[in-house]
């Protein structure tokens, strides 16, 4: 742990994928396109982002889409390297959640839970202990041995969010995790898992659309804009900006 | 007394769950081969010994038994191989199979390699198990030579580990290369010595020898546990050497190519 107990660490933070789009037409056609690199497309996901989170900290990621928000969760957690001359790094246990994956669908919710624990370092004896609490918390007592491609989409974001809690992840990033699942007593619930992160010196990096929650309960907010950093801070003065550039390219668009 | 075994493995386990963690991926995939099939983890004992009676048939037929128990002959060279091919199968497809925990979760990303290496590794006990126990329902013997065997499953497992990073880390880039192992495990099946005399293969072509990192292997293997012979110390450093080597620059490619891949799946 770094002696200021920043947790995650962004310096001039950029990324650019390089993509082929798909060349219609004849073999000769395809294989110059592959040849003369003609159909590259470079795109600039995020460009030179600067950010520290510091432990506890509920960091609240908002733009709109396509603005670069996932490719930043994944410079955070290292699984992308930023471009040359950027520098990313993470200190302590973590676990990403998105819609969607994470799970294996061929395998139960048990198998599931015990296989993600056991990835992210709990031994199995504390998943013997927790496991209950697990499935109780994801209310899926009847679905233990259900495979996971039965599951729905609600059920599987609460199994996802019961491991990552019950885990003890020192992080936990949140990628539209809540985008339109769970009911309201689920939301109550994780509404409290929120409050009792800050208790227990959780870190949380949450991109929503979800105003609500970023208002509660983030601490800073950072707005993305076309890969670039608009402004971080308070939620309320982040959310004014961000429903203002909103408007500005809503009437951009109306005007094109 | 086992419990107390149990609570000293423990403690020489590092604080971190790792070996845990490497046999539960291993089981886990291991359950997802069989678990969906009606007759289940039998397959894992049926599939390879009615591969070995359908290869003994045929070949008999062809070969016309100029190799004394050519039963076994068939099976410890095809153990070996059936190692040797699903694991760098399974291993090619490493990176997409488990995407949804490499993507997500930090740890240290070599374990899903080193599971799916372990998970074949439970088949192939149980067909060694199953060839041992023949040979003494058939009354060949066993000699204390078979200590050595060991060796040889280490050796087989660098050997498919380090394929296994190299092709998973090309199957990013080029998915052909899936159709093309399979082309190249193809060749490598007719060129190692698994149905043929060792000699009817190396007299003609010398080189294959020490050209294909298997065949060492099959033959050396072969040799203690079914003749009871002392393995060509030689050839077993020349194996591990190339293993070895194969591991090395399939750990580098990881390394290097790891963050580019995981952009592109």
């Amino acid at each position: 742990m770094s002696e200021d107990n920043v947790v995650i660490r962004l310096e001039n933070v950029s990324k650019t994928f390089t993509i082929r789009d798909k060349v219609s037409g004849n073999l000769l056609k395809k294989s110059w396109a592959f040849a003369s690199g003609g159909n590259k497309r470079r795109i600039e996901a995020v460009k030179n982002i600067n950010l520290e989170v510091k432990k506890g900290e509920f960091l609240g990621i908002v733009g709109a889409n396509g603005c670069g928000k996932s490719t930043l969760i994944h410079l955070m957690t290292g699984v992308y390297k930023p471009d040359k001359g950027g520098t990313a790094s993470i200190d302590g246990t973590y676990i990403r959640l998105s819609l969607g994956l994470g799970f294996n669908g061929q395998l139960t919710a048990r198998e599931n839970i015990y296989l993600n624990g056991s990835v992210m370092g709990v031994k199995i004896s504390e998943l013997n202990k927790n496991f209950r609490k697990i499935i109780e918390f994801a209310e899926l007592q009847k679905f233990v041995n259900t495979k996971l491609k039965y599951f729905s989409r609600g059920m599987r974001a609460r199994l996802a969010f019961a491991v990552a809690v019950h885990a003890e992840a020192d992080i936990i990033l949140m990628d539209e995790f809540f985008g339109g699942v769970g009911d309201e007593r689920f939301k109550a619930r994780s509404d409290e898992i929120f409050q009792k992160a800050f208790v227990n010196g959780r870190t949380i990096v949450h991109v929503s659309h979800n105003m609500r929650t970023i208002k509660q309960y983030a601490d800073r907010v950072v707005l993305l804009h076309e890969g670039e950093c608009r402004g971080i801070g308070s939620p309320d003065e982040i959310l004014d900006l961000y429903r203002e550039t909103i408007k500005v390219r809503r009437l951009s668009m109306r005007e094109e | 007394m086992a419990q107390g075994l149990a609570a000293r493995i423990y403690t020489i386990i590092p604080e971190n769950n790792r070996i845990e963690r490497i046999w539960l991926l291993a089981k886990t995939d291991f359950n997802i081969q069989y678990s969906s099939n009606a007759l289940g983890v039998i397959w894992a004992f049926v599939y390879p010994l009615m591969r070995i009676l359908i290869y003994y048939v045929v070949f008999s037929f062809v070969f016309a038994k100029d190799i004394p128990n050519y039963g076994f002959y068939i099976f410890s060279g095809i153990m070996i191989w059936m190692y040797f091919q699903e694991s760098t199968k399974g291993g090619l497809k490493v990176m997409r199979s488990k995407r949804y925990l490499l993507e997500n979760i930090r740890f240290n990303k070599l374990d899903v390699y080193y599971a799916s290496i372990l998970t074949n590794l439970i088949g192939f006990l149980v067909n060694i198990s199953v060839f041992l126990a023949m040979m003494i329902i058939t009354g060949l013997p066993i000699t204390w030579k078979l200590i050595y065997y060991p060796i040889f499953i280490i050796n087989l497992m660098m050997l498919c580990l380090g394929l296994s990073l190299i092709l998973s880390t090309i199957n990013v880039y080029l998915k052909d290369i899936s159709q093309l192992w399979e082309l190249v495990l193809l060749l490598m099946f007719w060129i190692n010595p698994i149905f043929f005399a060792k000699q009817k293969i190396f007299n003609m072509f010398p080189a294959l020898l020490y050209a294909n990192p298997l065949a060492g292997i099959i033959i050396n293997s072969r040799d203690v546990i079914m003749y009871g012979k002392d393995p060509d110390w030689f050839l077993v450093g020349y194996n591990y050497v190339l293993a070895g080597s194969i591991l090395a620059i399939g750990v580098w490619s990881f390394n290097k190519f790891f963050h580019k891949a995981i952009e592109k799946i």
